[in-house]
């Protein structure tokens, strides 16, 4: 037998008879889908991002869920392209979609034009497929049933230096000095505003981003449960090593 | 020379037996076996070489690229101002040659390229990235060639004066001087000379002065026009700098 479903119930009607269609405007002119796939990214890891003169930064914790769990396994920042970098909170198969059309967007315009794309471009790139959920209009095929539920931390470097973009599930890009996603983003983005300023090296943005993090996670910080990764302009999309991020750990 | 020869019954069917005759020898009639009477034949040639020549030449800091006038068919004449150089309005210029028709479509698509990117990235394109688009594009039509030889001049990121040259289908080649055409053979041995001091003793190779450039362009043209019928009316030189591209129109002979 299944529950009555509360919305057929008319003396007291409820918002979610708007939650039917992905696309369904609500009479206050929200689109409940969308506002819930933020949501999800409010459950996921804490992913920090840090521009400075000299490079991007990106920091995600790890969520070591058991003793038997194989660290190396969960990748939470990945390549788009040799001058791009993302980290990402949320869904992470979500992320798989989003970040394979950015890769192929990197390659595509490469390809055709020899020279590396912008990194508003990419981000722009990855935005349209954002808003590709829900029914398709005509000519266009969604390969979405709902919205991507995972925001990214899009760093990288091109002909007008380095930048740091950040997406959400509603298709919104919107350029940072320093942002945090994830679980610990209220706190974290607090303290990046404590710390954050434009005259930053890059080591000591990959201090702050370690420091933010101890400060709203968990577990406490080691090369294990932390990933990070910078975008310079002279060697381009780097992964740190876990002995290089326990130094930084030690340092701090 | 790229040219398609296609025999066939009925017109209705070209497009069915567009490829056919690659792997069936050509058929001048066919004799039908209940009247006797031979079919007409037709043939498609979708392509036609309407002449011209076109250089480039890359200096320090300027680019120039000129284009003669003239348009031909056989030994008609059809156009003596019909420019097939253009600039394409992100500082670069393209000379294309060959079939007039297919360089007018090509321009008219890399004009709608370059205004999609400029949307896209909030820049004008670059000299080297409109290289290897033209050569993305032309070999886009890998088997149904545009039928255009193209030379291309800009100046790259260092503000230093390129040359591209393409094939048909896009195989490209950066260079300092370049030409192509009805009178490239005629002209190409003087610019090695000219331009690249070539089988010059005791010279070494250095990039000319503008004023040099044009003399030399002016003369290679002027020379292709009294050996070469496809080559003549006018001669118009583009000047790519920094601030901009102008353009020069000198009288060639019209014989």
């Amino acid at each position: 037998m299944l529950a009555p479903n509360p919305c057929l119930n008319i003396i007291k009607p409820c918002r979610s008879e708007y939650d039917q269609g992905v696309n369904t405007f609500s009479p206050e002119g929200r689109l409940f889908q969308v506002e819930y796939a933020n949501e999800a990214i409010k459950l996921g890891s804490t992913a920090i991002g840090i521009q400075t003169s000299y490079g991007v930064v990106l920091a995600v914790e790890k969520r070591i869920t058991s003793t038997l769990l194989e660290p190396s396994s969960i990748e939470k920042i990945l390549e788009i392209d040799s001058h791009l970098g993302c980290a990402m909170s949320g869904l992470v198969p979500d992320s798989k979609t989003l970040i394979d059309h950015a890769r192929v967007e990197a390659q595509n315009h490469w390809f055709t034009y020899d020279e590396k794309i912008k990194v508003e471009s990419l981000t722009q790139a990855v935005c349209d497929l954002a808003l590709r959920f829900g029914e398709s209009a005509d000519g266009e095929d969604a390969i979405m049933s709902r919205p991507f539920g995972v925001a990214l931390l899009i760093g990288g470097v091109d002909e007008k230096g380095p930048q740091l973009y950040h997406t959400d599930p509603s298709g919104t890009f919107t350029r940072f000095d320093a942002k945090a996603i994830g679980s610990g983003s209220e706190g974290a983005q607090t303290e990046l505003q404590e710390g954050f300023h434009k005259s930053l090296t890059l080591r000591e943005a990959e201090l702050l981003s370690l420091k933010v993090l101890k400060q709203v996670m968990e577990e406490k910080l080691s090369g294990a449960n932390v990933q990070l990764a910078t975008v310079t302009k002279e060697q381009g999309y780097r992964i740190l090593g876990e002995a290089e991020v326990n130094e930084l750990v030690a340092a701090l | 020379m790229l040219g398609f020869e296609l025999r066939e019954l009925s017109l209705n069917f070209f497009i069915l037996s567009f490829y056919s005759h690659i792997f069936s020898p050509p058929i001048d009639a066919i004799i039908d076996m209940n009247t006797g009477a031979s079919n007409i034949e037709h043939a498609f040639s979708p392509y036609t070489d309407n002449g011209g020549t076109t250089l480039a030449i890359a200096g320090e800091d300027f680019c120039v690229v000129a284009g003669d006038t003239r348009q031909s068919e056989g030994y008609l004449i059809n156009a003596r101002y019909s420019p097939k150089v253009y600039a394409l309005g992100n500082n670069t210029v393209l000379a294309t040659g060959g079939m007039h028709a297919d360089g007018v479509a090509l321009v008219k698509r890399l004009s709608q390229n370059l205004e999609w990117y400029f949307h896209k990235h909030d820049k004008n394109m670059s000299a080297t990235a409109l290289a290897q688009m033209l050569s993305t594009v032309l070999y886009s039509k890998r088997f149904f060639p545009y039928y255009v030889w193209n030379t291309l001049g800009g100046l790259d990121s260092e503000g230093k004066g390129c040359v591209f040259s393409y094939d048909p289908v896009g195989n490209f080649e950066k260079q300092i001087w370049s030409c192509s055409g009805s009178a490239g053979h005629l002209i190409q041995p003087f610019l090695d000379n000219q331009v690249g001091h070539k089988h010059q003793s005791n010279v070494k190779h250095h990039l000319l002065s503008l004023e040099t450039v044009l003399k030399i362009v002016k003369d290679a043209f002027a020379g292709a026009t009294e050996r070469d019928i496809y080559t003549g009316d006018f001669v118009e030189i583009f000047i790519i700098k920094k601030d901009g591209v102008t353009v020069e129109k000198f009288p060639l002979k019209r014989d």
